[in-house]
Parts: structure tokens; C-alpha cells; sequence
């Protein structure tokens, strides 16, 4: 069932969330165009926060049995400290319990150094709140 | 807080073509493992017992055991009991002690962990079986 009245065409994002929890009785809600992924957000692309990329180092020291006066710079790959296609999962799948996300496979194979990886938890730790907020 | 993951149970897959592929799919089971562990630790009560990364450890363990297998036939067919097993493990099929026997102690009750004889000498193998070679 449709609403009443044709939205207007600019709708801002708030303005929008009042109207989907109207409507949160319908059964079915065809937005058409405002159901897509387009929200009006500012994405400001930066590197992520130290503390992440500390506690990523952290979980790879602790995978791949390093000592730990072992230096990890952002930029050292996987590979180069030892690990095989196998360990790379693994410290995935560590990071995905670590910070409670969940990483999809094609997101997963770019991941090759310590940076990449905070970059991308940063990423999806964000786009979280926002997806259980609506 | 992440989706939950459940474990889908589909039909035995046709054949991987290549290695490439045969890797793919050994990568998506030990995912699937992995994201199954709090499932695991619920179901058997090992909250005090284990830590998830000691679990996801022993996994990869294992998989590690027969990362010197090139055919993906054979490759194909490892997985498919080692999907067996995890259905059963999350099915509540197994009891807490199989779990923590196979899985949390590791060595020493189960007969096969380790490598397959890749380091021995023939010299030993022989002995250990008979003393007639």
C-alpha cells in the first residue's frame, strides 16, 4: 500500500526516517527512488585512527606468535611477516570478532597490509550504526 | 552487533574445476567455522573452557594438516567431511566432551592429529609397525 501523498522529491535524511516509521505499519513500503542506498551523508575519506591500527597489530602479533618488541608500521604487509593465504583468513576472522563486524569475501582478498585492514574495519564500523539506526 | 550467522545446509556442489577454486572453497569453510564458533561455545557451554581464537586455532589446525594435498578432488572430499562434522558439531549432535577432547586439548586422545608422516624416515616407519623389514 502506498502513502497518501507524493513525497517531495529533495527529502532530507531525518525527514525521511519520521516518514519510514509512520509507515512502519504498512505492509509493504515502495519508496521507489528513496529506498536506494543514496543517503545524504558526508564522506569524509581519511586514514584510520591509530588506536584501530594499534589494536589490529595487536591481533596479528598475537596470530602469528611475534614477539613483542617486533615493529609493525601500517604499511607491513602479511605476507612479509610470515603468514600464509591461510593466516590471512584467520587474522580476518579475529578482526571480525574483534570489533563485531562482518566482512564479505570480495572485501577480504584486498586486504594485504595492517593499514588496509584498519582502513576497512574503520569503514564498516561506521556504516554499522547508521544500518541499525533506520 | 554483527548478524548472526547460521550455517546453510545445501547439497554436495559439483567438482571444483582448478586449485584456485578448491582454495576458494577451503577459505569459505573456514569461515563458516569461524563465524560458527559463539554458536558452539553456546550450545556446549566452553565460556570458561576455551577462548574463541584457541578454537579458531585448532581449525585451521586441522586444515593446515592437509595443506600439502594438490588434487582437487581430494581437496573437495576433505571438505565435505569437514562440513560434515561442523553440521554436527552445530547440531548438537556431539557432547561437550567430544568437543573438548577433538578440539581443546588436541593432542594425545585423538589418534590422527599431527602430520601425516610427512618428516618420518622410512627406517621408522618401519620399525614402529613391525620389527621384520
Amino acid at each position: 500500500s502506498k502513502l497518501p501523498y507524493n513525497p517531495p522529491p529533495r527529502i532530507y535524511h531525518a525527514t525521511l526516517k519520521r516518514v519510514l516509521r509512520k509507515a512502519s505499519s504498512f505492509q509493504s513500503i515502495s519508496f521507489g527512488r528513496f529506498q536506494s542506498s543514496k543517503r545524504i551523508r558526508l564522506q569524509i575519506s581519511c586514514a584510520a585512527k591509530p588506536e584501530t591500527v594499534q589494536k589490529v597489530s595487536d591481533i596479528v602479533k598475537e596470530q602469528l606468535a611475534l614477539s613483542a618488541d617486533t615493529a609493525l608500521t601500517a604499511e607491513s604487509k602479511f605476507s612479509a611477516l610470515g603468514a600464509d593465504s591461510l593466516d590471512t583468513v584467520e587474522i580476518v576472522m579475529a578482526l571480525e570478532e574483534k570489533f563485531d563486524i562482518s566482512v564479505e569475501e570480495t572485501e577480504a582478498q584486498n586486504i594485504t597490509t595492517i593499514q588496509e585492514a584498519a582502513d576497512l574495519i574503520e569503514d564498516l564500523v561506521q556504516k554499522k550504526p547508521t544500518a541499525q539506526a533506520s | 552487533m554483527a548478524a548472526p550467522f547460521t550455517l546453510r545446509k545445501i547439497g554436495v556442489p559439483p567438482n571444483s574445476a582448478n586449485l584456485t577454486e578448491a582454495r576458494r572453497r577451503v577459505f569459505d569453510f573456514f569461515r563458516a567455522a569461524c563465524r560458527s564458533i559463539p554458536t558452539i561455545m553456546d550450545i556446549y557451554n566452553l565460556q570458561d573452557v576455551v577462548a574463541p581464537s584457541q578454537l579458531r586455532f585448532s581449525i585451521s589446525a586441522q586444515i593446515r594438516n592437509n595443506a600439502h594435498v594438490t588434487d582437487p578432488k581430494v581437496i573437495d572430499l576433505l571438505l565435505f567431511k569437514g562440513m560434515e562434522e561442523l553440521t554436527d558439531i552445530v547440531d548438537h549432535a556431539k557432547q561437550r566432551h567430544h568437543i573438548i577432547g577433538q578440539y581443546v586439548v588436541g593432542e594425545g586422545l585423538v589418534q590422527n592429529t599431527g602430520s601425516k608422516d610427512q618428516g618420518k624416515s622410512d627406517f621408522l616407519k618401519n620399525f614402529y609397525t613391525s620389527n621384520y623389514f
